[in-house]
């Protein structure tokens, strides 16, 4: 019992400051790193990089506090994130439970997934309150993921590392 | 399928609701002002973000200096050292020389709208949003600031609305966001339409005067300001200048392409009108 406590709490004590260094991130220094007029997310990539290495349990989880950050990086009193990313987190972590295989191409398809549905979403949700025609978001959100695939490779090793460091396998 | 929904993943989904649920009443007890989540973040956040901003700013200059540098540096070697000394000195004097002039307009708006009561702030950080514009400002409701107040530049020209406000900083959404619009009129004739953001020109930098009539006389460079119906913002702030004048897709609505008259992606110090006279 105290074993788990303890593993429990090295999680945490990882996951806390990568988290809050991502959200430090994406809602500071990268928003001055347009490219094409585009910014790039990180919490989604981090989210599913943790959910496809340490399954659904986990990056459920991870999901939750991501989606809370990027509810706040967006500035917005919503909590659509939270909700979104929870379940994207629980999702990959399910794909790469059942269906994924281990590696480098899976994980990037993880973090594409991930990335179509909160841009999917976006889009979708500036249709129906903002009114903007998806012919005119689709590309901005296109650029939007794109963009932020470039970084899934750092964040790649990240996750690999503290999959690794907290030897978690899979919880069920 | 009961392996794979396990009562662990049952409890993430139910924690998120919660969490959901649990920002959704505090908004709603605080007015629509500011979620949990923002209210208990906000102390170590806003340090944090103040210093990182900074950093990044500080970084740009040097990045300036070196590119400016180089250039100057391959015009002409012998007088590298001079010209970097000139420079230094340049870049103090305009640090000055912009606070004095920010200071100054500031002065020269503030004698000439005695009615209004300003809460100077800084812009701490942007949006991480690709579909929406807003910014993160040092001032919140301990400094007076409320929910809807209208936001300024120096100058006195229309910067946003502050959409979402806590203890110690608010959230200022600016004019070319596409969830703002307010009553606005032409300064050369009068004529009223309603200004807001659009998707298609926030990525321009721009916003959209619409609702106005076919038989409005629209001129590329009329100014554009508030015309303070509603009571929300005051009347005779300027919002920008008529840049293009195009039709919507029924061909019937004309409308007029709006350039800021601020600067919105050289933001750093606005000003929050926190009282100010309705003019009936």
């Amino acid at each position: 019992m105290a074993r788990r406590k303890n593993g429990v709490l090295i999680k945490g004590l990882i996951l806390a400051p990568y988290l809050i260094i991502l959200y430090l991130l994406q809602s500071t220094v990268f928003t001055h790193l347009q490219l094409m007029g585009t910014k790039p997310l990180l919490l989604p990539v981090a989210a599913a990089g943790i959910a496809f290495f340490c399954g659904r349990v986990e990056g459920g989880v991870f999901g939750l506090l991501a989606g809370m950050l990027m509810d706040l990086s967006y500035n917005q009193l919503t909590v659509q994130f939270t909700l979104l990313m929870t379940f994207l987190g629980i999702l990959v972590g399910l794909l790469s439970d059942t269906v994924l295989a281990q590696g480098f191409p899976s994980y990037l398809l993880s973090c594409a997934l991930e990335l179509a549905l909160v841009s999917g979403y976006q889009i979708l949700s500036q249709w129906v309150l903002g009114n903007a025609p998806m012919a005119l978001t689709a590309p901005v959100a296109l650029r939007q993921s794109l963009y932020s695939l470039i970084f899934s490779l750092p964040l790649y090793y990240l996750s690999r590392f503290y999959f690794r460091v907290t030897r978690s396998g899979r919880t069920v | 399928m009961k392996d794979l929904i396990s009562k662990k993943v049952i409890r993430i989904g139910v924690a998120a609701v919660l969490a959901a649920l649990l920002a959704a009443v505090t908004v709603a007890l605080s007015g629509g002002s500011a979620g949990f989540a923002a209210m208990l973040s906000e102390p170590f956040f806003k340090p944090l973000k103040s210093a990182l901003t900074s950093l990044v700013g500080s970084l740009e200059h040097v990045y300036d200096y070196m590119y400016r540098f180089d250039e100057m540096e391959a015009e002409n070697a012998e007088l590298k050292k001079r010209v970097a000394q000139l420079e230094q000195d340049y870049r103090e004097y305009t640090e000055i020389s912009e606070e004095n002039g920010r200071l100054r307009s500031l002065l020269g708006f503030v004698e000439r709208h005695e009615e209004m009561t300003l809460e100077p702030a800084t812009v701490i950080s942007w949006t991480a949003s690709n579909f929406s514009s807003s910014f993160t400002a040092s001032k919140g409701s301990d400094a007076g600031i409320a929910l809807y107040d209208p936001v300024v530049d120096e100058y006195g020209n229309l910067v946003g609305q502050v959409t979402s406000v806590s203890g110690a900083s608010c959230v200022v959404s600016t004019v070319v966001d596409t969830t703002l619009s307010l009553g606005a009129q032409m300064y050369e004739n009068g004529e009223a339409g309603v200004a807001g953001g659009d998707f298609a020109l926030m990525k321009e930098g721009d916003l959209k005067l619409s609702y106005i009539s076919n038989t409005t006389n629209l001129v590329i460079g009329n100014t554009v300001i508030t015309s303070g119906s509603g009571g929300v913002y005051p009347a005779g702030l300027v919002i920008g200048t008529v840049s293009g004048i195009a039709v919507g897709s029924s061909g019937l609505d004309p409308y007029a392409i709006v350039e800021p008259a601020c600067d919105i992606d050289a933001l750093a110090h606005v000003y929050v009108i926190t009282e100010f006279a309705v003019s009936e």
